[in-house]
């Protein structure tokens, strides 16, 4: 799973996901990617589970892309513990995904079989999200 | 010299700003900005309707466009089209004021055509690396696309910009070297590859399987 090799700071602050992607809103690797429709946090083993989908759909052919990386910890404390005693240990890591960043890309001679492959993928992620193709029509 | 058909009326005048910018759009007129000839940049507004008009031509966003703003037309480029991230629609538009007679730097797509038989019956696949090449022409000379041909394409070579044909006139600042597309094994082959070695090693008593287990390390082909 993808994690920050060392960070500089081990628990971060929650942070707010107010408005819209500022970058990494286009395709451009693939010709096919997954656009978030929705703010949120994608765990590490998320984003493992649909590249995993994907590729196993495609039977391990094309080329797959993933465009967000997991540098956010997120701590949790234990099970039945009292409140207080400072904040809890990281326990997993996050990518802060906003509306309209590209999450994921594709490149599949097929279209069929490579739009089925992303849908595959979108199940596994835990905000609404859509196909979107390289090319720009008006 | 008439060198387009394509015109777009621009209103100027309209007040800069998040707010005024938004109220425009509302109006379905799409806030823009036409700039360049040494000239100052003027804020503009024009309709959506029209802009996409002109842009849905067969040059697509390289299209000329003769521009009038308050009586007087200026031969013009969109040189940037802003887009909502997720709505998708054109929130800016960049008019580039330009010399017929000079030539100028605009990005043309490169469409590739024909099909490889080496590489499908290797089971290969054709990795696009360059979409867009960009190309030096006088206004009236930029071509719609550049069509690369990948039929001679096989596992290990690649298709260069210097393999592209441009027309008459038109010259490229990239390096001829530079890989357009390349034509690349898919992962299945790679790994049914990997696994006939491994079968051919063990066969011939080379190896035995535990060693290539132990070799390998374990690890997720996925």
């Amino acid at each position: 799973m993808l994690m920050p090799r060392k960070v500089k700071h081990r628990k971060q602050h929650r942070g707010r996901m107010t408005g819209q992607a500022k970058g990494g809103t286009e395709v451009t690797f693939g010709d096919w990617g997954i656009q978030a429709l929705e703010p949120g946090w994608i765990t590490a083993r998320q984003i493992e589970a649909a590249r995993v989908a994907m590729t196993r759909h495609v039977k391990r052919g094309g080329k797959v892309w993933i465009n967000i990386f997991p540098d956010k910890p997120v701590t949790q404390k234990p099970a039945e513990t009292r409140m207080g005693s400072g904040k809890g240990n990281p326990e997993r890591w996050v990518a802060v995904v906003k509306p309209g960043r590209i999450l994921f890309e594709m490149a599949y001679p097929d279209p069929v079989l490579a739009k089925a492959a992303l849908n595959r993928a979108i199940q596994k992620l835990p905000i609404k999200a859509r196909i979107v193709a390289r090319e720009e029509g008006f | 010299m008439k060198t387009t058909d394509i015109s777009l009326t621009a209103t100027t005048g309209r007040a800069i700003g998040t707010g005024p910018s938004r109220r425009v759009r509302t109006e379905g007129q799409v806030p823009g900005v036409v700039y360049g000839l040494e000239s100052e940049a003027v804020a503009v507004t024009v309709p959506w309707p029209d802009l996409r008009r002109a842009l849905s031509t067969d040059a697509g966003q390289n299209a000329l466009i003769e521009l009038d703003i308050d009586g007087s037309t200026y031969l013009s480029i969109v040189t940037e089209l802003q887009r909502h991230p997720v709505r998708r629609d054109v929130i800016h538009v960049d008019f580039l004021r330009i010399d017929p007679d000079k030539p100028l730097s605009v990005d043309v797509p490169i469409v590739l055509s024909g099909r490889s038989e080496a590489l499908e019956h290797r089971k290969g696949m054709v990795d696009q690396i360059m979409y867009t090449l960009t190309v030096l022409a006088r206004p009236g000379g930029i071509p719609n696309q550049i069509e690369g041909d990948i039929s001679g394409l096989e596992i290990g070579t690649s298709l260069t910009v210097g393999d592209l044909p441009l027309p008459d006139g038109v010259t490229t600042p990239i390096d001829t070297d530079e890989p357009v597309a390349m034509g690349s094994p898919t992962r299945s082959t790679v790994i049914m590859q990997q696994e006939e070695a491994r079968a051919a090693r063990i066969a011939s008593g080379e190896a035995t399987e535990e060693d290539l287990a132990a070799a390998a390390g374990g690890g997720d082909a996925d």
